[in-house]
């Protein structure tokens, strides 16, 4: 247990220290710094709905979050091999499960700063407080069952490619897979086959969760569904990660 | 030209909500329903949520079933006139009635949140099973006032402050770091 303790400290500790993580924190920060500018300063953003920008700036988080998952995910185990760092950690009292809980970890702990960056802008945003309550607790409901999802996904991808390369271009073609409802547009997903990609979508859950919330103000029942498929795809993504992690070699 | 240019937003909303205007000369109305939107008495601004009654009555002698009752919004932005999406202006999009009795009156609240400025109208219209021809109601117009929702006086400090706070903070730790390397070395 101790073991597990020191992996998990190590590799939050670790990925704060790190330069890039330190830029990436900055540049999400930049980021929703200019998406909030342009709110004011464009004439036609500034009359939006309080709501509707509060929802804008979740969907970016959430997106943002999804791709640094993405590729934190990818570079866990891969990267650890590639820097011949995996045969140490190996080597150590921890096994190939221990590792991946502890880089799964390691994402949610990194999410979970990403979602803290967020809170001042949602707050600025909500402006009479209109739905900022719900929305934040819709954002780090769906974000972090999402961020399991793909979080998972991506540390599979890793534990079985050999190089981060082909663990993120895979990983990459799964999350376009997933994100491209929202690129087709509402009104392209009206038909029977787009309400079905819809439903069966977690990504597509929780924008349409974060939607009906901050937009529509719809109760918790209404997200029970939509709910459900997420905590289905995170159960199954960890049952396989749960599995697979068990056979981490070199 | 006056009357040209009260006459041409009716249109556009009436072909909008009929959907041809072969659909107007299909069949006769069905003189049994009767259908109202009360219009608000309140000046309207944006971010306002309010809520439109709509009354359903079956002026008949004979029970109603499955009656499909939506409603329709239409701009009326001088040279921009075009239907609206609902998707974001309500969630409430519409209601059915699985029966109404002879003389039975059905209210219903339409909730609309105002999420842009300019000159509207609105319209009920009710849908009855195995009839040609939808029952509307007189179009409801509205104006929405425009108001700025998002205040910079909020943003601003946050959008610059917050990036500025991390880099500060992070300059700090690692300068904390250098002077305890120093310290040992």
């Amino acid at each position: 247990m101790s073991d597990m303790t020191t992996l998990l400290r190590k590799e939050c500790v670790e990925n704060l220290s790190v330069f890039r993580t330190i830029v990436m924190f900055i540049f999400v920060c930049i980021l929703m710094s200019v998406y909030s500018i342009l709110l004011i300063s464009n004439t036609e953003m500034s009359l939006l709905d309080n709501a509707h920008a509060e929802y804008m700036l979740t969907e970016l988080v959430l997106i943002l979050s999804l791709l640094v998952t993405l590729l934190l995910g990818s570079d866990g185990i891969a990267g650890e091999r590639e820097r011949d760092t995996l045969e140490v950690l190996l080597l150590s009292p921890v096994n190939g499960r221990s590792i991946a809980v502890s880089k799964l970890f390691n994402i949610l702990f990194t999410w979970l700063i990403l979602f803290v960056l967020s809170l001042p802008y949602l707050w600025a945003l909500a402006g009479n407080g209109q739905n900022l309550v719900p929305s934040i607790i819709a954002l780090l409901v769906t974000g972090t069952l999402c961020i399991t999802i793909v979080g998972g996904i991506s540390l599979i991808l890793s534990i079985k490619f050999q190089t981060v390369k082909g663990a993120i271009f895979t990983g990459m073609t799964v999350f376009l897979l997933l994100v491209s409802p929202a690129i087709l547009g509402s009104s392209l997903r009206n038909n029977a086959i787009g309400r079905f990609v819809d439903a069966i979508d977690p990504i597509m859950g929780a924008i349409n969760t974060l939607d009906s919330v901050i937009i529509d103000s719809q109760g918790i029942s209404f997200q029970l569904f939509r709910l459900g498929v997420m905590l289905f795809y995170t159960i199954v993504v960890l049952t396989s990660l749960y599995y697979i992690s068990r056979k981490v070699e070199l | 030209m006056n009357i040209l240019r009260n006459i041409i937003p009716h249109t556009v909303a009436i072909i909008f909500l009929f959907g041809s205007t072969c659909y107007v000369s299909a069949s006769s109305t069905p003189a049994h329903i009767q259908v109202i939107l009360h219009p608000l008495k309140t000046p309207l601004k944006m971010g306002d949520v309010p809520a439109f009654e709509g009354e359903v009555t079956n002026t008949g002698k004979e029970t109603l079933e499955g009656l499909v009752v939506y409603l329709s919004l239409v701009s009326l932005e001088k040279g921009n006139e075009h239907p609206l999406d609902l998707e974001d202006w309500s969630a409430q999009k519409a209601v059915l009635i699985e029966r109404l009795l002879p003389g039975e009156v059905n209210r219903q609240q339409w909730p609309m949140r105002l999420i842009s400025a300019g000159r509207f109208a609105l319209a009920l219209t009710v849908v009855e099973a195995g009839t040609t021809k939808p029952i509307i109601s007189d179009l409801v117009e509205f104006n929405v006032l425009p108001k700025k929702l998002i205040s910079s006086s909020r943003i601003l400090p946050i959008a610059i402050g917050e990036p500025l706070l991390i880099l500060i903070l992070i300059l700090a730790v690692n300068q904390t770091k250098r002077l305890r390397h120093r310290q040992k070395v």
